[in-house]
């Protein structure tokens, strides 16, 4: 009889565990594949806002963005100060094009770790195309409430070594798979940078981050807040906009 | 007559005086070509320092000041309260910080206002900031932004040769897309006249500009940091393409006489107001640093001059050991215990006199041969100090000053030495000294 019992109790708690372990694993995957669906669109159209605060001063760029597939980008500054500076993300590579020089420049090896046009991203941020969900394995870590919004929190960790953050933690709402905060970790543990979500908005059954918040930690008081203006999503792009002869 | 007994007796053991008198000689050698060596270093970082970062009055904004590290070109030089160009409502322009280009000193006001000065040779806007290095091993560099036509006037910017340091090409145009690189960076970077060198650089309003100078010179200033990592272009290009207009990051102040550095700085807060920076080439960490360790020094050369003083020590308690009877019988025949210590006194003070003599003579050739040739400093180092604001030439100073001072500084110290173990000998009872 004591056999018995004790073989059930066994058998309970396998179950239980059996059941839990498998859900949460795949429960964070698919959090984060939800992530990924978020962003995932046929291409963009949108005027955006770039509020950079460093060094007790606050510098303001404006820009227009196209995209297709979140495989290719066209950026053009339109402030006083940066007019004419256009950017081309095409085939996981990145060019500039600036007024001063006349000329197209491949942004490539060291310069992809710099901050771009003195914010807190880097080229390497901007030119990410993957979907995280095949750069990093997510393990799901506790739920946690932020800015009132219940959140799952997963660690992620990348799957190859060359991945600029070796270590990622995210919050996702749990209402619309909204990535409410982020930050980034070095292969040392130290961490990076911090993304805050500040607004985001339903467009086509997409939830959108309008304004979001990036902080680069290697930087005293620094932080760049992004505004996006006129969005547009899966409206047609013609393909001459993602040519290196567009930059000129 | 006791000074002549004192001179006789350094003959009675000559290998030993002979000893005596090397090791003062080699400690006296040793301090005068150190100290020498150490001049000729201060002298390599003031000039380097007053050359490159501050000429002799340096004049810089708060906001640059606070960030310096960083080169910012956010924080150019602005016109603050108590200046010449003060604010006619001193407290609104307080509570609104925000600034306009009106606002700013613009190259040719700080240039006016410096010249103003009589004690003013010439004052220089500069710029100075990092850069990134598209397609290339070398991957930073700084971009140094100097009117060149006036700064060749009033400096020389190799420091060996006093040259402006060009070693091929020409020096940029004024306003054009050029550049002079040194010859370091220049060989690393595998780079020649004509090549272009495209690189990243952050403006004034925080952006990115891209720009692609060509290369028209080559230069050897001989400081290893300029000659491996700077990129020279004409000043007013640079505040184009920073968005700078006519406005400067610092502004280098040189005078007729160093001496007037205080008097030049005091003048300046007077005329720029409190919102600048003003700092004399004396205030620059390395100067500052060699200066209060200038006592250190002389601590060492004192402690090492002890050492060898040790020898003569040893030596005069080894006279008074051996000459134990004369000594009691120089005090039998009446011979007082101050004339008994002034023989052996002045015995180790002849060994000291003709050791510093030796030292000196030898320390006066060697720092000579070395301020008419000079020490490779690059080659000592391998490759240079590069951290150090100093020339990869070493000149040593030779000063009859210094060999003076430091002849007395040996006689003395060996002699303060001395007078302990000469004082043993007046202990000596005579009666009991005969009859050992």
């Amino acid at each position: 009889m004591r056999v018995m019992r004790f073989i059930v109790r066994i058998a309970m708690i396998s179950v239980c565990l059996l059941s839990v372990l498998p859900v949460s694993a795949q429960t964070a995957a698919e959090i984060l594949d939800k992530v990924d669906d978020n962003e995932i669109y046929k291409s963009i159209i949108h005027e955006g806002e770039m509020i950079i605060e460093y060094q007790g001063r606050t510098f303001v760029k404006t820009f227009k963005v196209w995209g297709r597939e979140n495989k290719d980008s066209f950026i053009e500054f339109t402030n006083p100060e940066d007019r004419g500076t256009k950017y081309l993300k095409k085939d996981g590579r990145l060019y500039v094009y600036s007024p001063d020089t006349e000329q197209i420049m491949l942004i490539s090896g060291h310069m992809l770790k710099e901050s771009m046009m003195g914010s807190d991203m880097s080229y390497e941020d901007t030119i990410e195309n993957e979907r995280l969900s095949r750069r990093y394995t997510a393990t799901f870590l506790e739920d946690e409430k932020v800015d009132g919004r219940d959140c799952w929190v997963l660690d992620l960790a990348a799957i190859k070594p060359t991945e600029s953050y070796q270590k990622r933690r995210l919050w996702v709402a749990k209402d619309n798979f909204d990535m409410v905060r982020a930050e980034f970790y070095a292969l040392s543990g130290a961490k990076l940078k911090e993304y805050t979500l500040i607004r985001s908005e339903l467009i086509q059954g997409q939830s959108f981050p309008m304004e979001s918040e990036m902080r680069d930690l290697l930087r005293k008081n620094s932080k760049t807040t992004f505004r996006v203006i006129n969005l547009e999503l899966n409206a047609p792009v013609s393909d001459r906009i993602f040519s290196t002869r567009n930059l000129r | 007559m006791l000074s002549v007994i004192a001179w006789r007796n350094i003959g009675r053991n000559r290998r030993r005086s002979i000893l005596c008198i090397t090791a003062v000689g080699i400690a006296v050698f040793f301090i005068i070509f150190m100290n020498s060596w150490m001049d000729g270093m201060f002298i390599g970082i003031e000039n380097t320092v007053r050359t490159y970062e501050t000429g002799h009055v340096l004049a810089v904004s708060e906001g640059f000041e606070a960030e310096k590290e960083y080169l910012p070109v956010q924080f150019p030089l602005e016109k603050g309260f108590g200046g010449t160009e003060d604010y006619s409502d001193e407290n609104s322009a307080r509570e609104n910080p925000s600034r306009g280009t009106e606002d700013y000193f613009s190259d040719d006001e700080l240039i006016r206002l410096a010249e103003s000065l009589p004690e003013v040779r010439g004052a220089l806007p500069r710029i100075q900031i990092h850069a990134s290095l598209f397609d290339n091993v070398v991957k930073h560099a700084l971009v140094w932004g100097i009117d060149i036509d006036r700064e060749r006037e009033i400096n020389h910017f190799n420091l060996t040769k006093r040259t402006d340091g060009l070693v091929s090409g020409r020096f940029p145009a004024n306003d054009a897309n050029e550049c002079v690189i040194g010859t370091v960076l220049a060989e690393k970077a595998g780079l020649r006249i004509g090549d272009r060198i495209p690189l990243k650089t952050v403006s004034a309003e925080f952006s990115d500009k891209y720009w692609s100078p060509e290369i028209t010179g080559i230069f050897e200033f001989d400081y290893r940091k300029m000659d491996e990592d700077t990129i020279i272009v004409p000043i007013d290009r640079l505040q184009r393409i920073l968005g700078l207009g006519d406005r400067a990051q610092q502004l280098v102040v040189f005078a007729h006489d160093q001496r007037d550095s205080e008097r030049i700085k005091a003048d300046m807060e007077q005329l720029l107001g409190d919102r600048t920076v003003i700092r004399t080439w004396s205030d620059n960490y390395w100067v500052a640093m060699y200066r209060s360790m200038t006592w250190l020094y002389y601590i060492i050369f004192g402690v090492f001059q002890v050492v060898a003083s040790f020898l003569i020590v040893n030596t005069v308690l080894m006279m008074i050991h051996e000459r134990i009877k004369e000594i009691g019988m120089m005090g039998a025949l009446g011979m007082k215990r101050a004339e008994i210590v002034f023989i052996f006194f002045m015995e180790a003070v002849y060994l000291s006199i003709l050791g510093a003599t030796a030292g000196v003579f030898l320390g006066g050739v060697a720092t000579w041969v070395g301020s008419q040739f000079p020490f490779d400093m690059t080659t000592i180092t391998g490759g240079g100090m590069k951290d150090l604001p100093v020339s990869g030439t070493l000149y040593l100073v030779f000063s009859p000053t210094m060999l003076i001072q430091n002849f007395f500084f040996g006689v003395v110290i060996s002699a303060l030495c001395t007078i302990i173990p000469s004082l043993k000998s007046a202990f000596v009872e005579p009666v009991e000294a005969l009859r050992r």
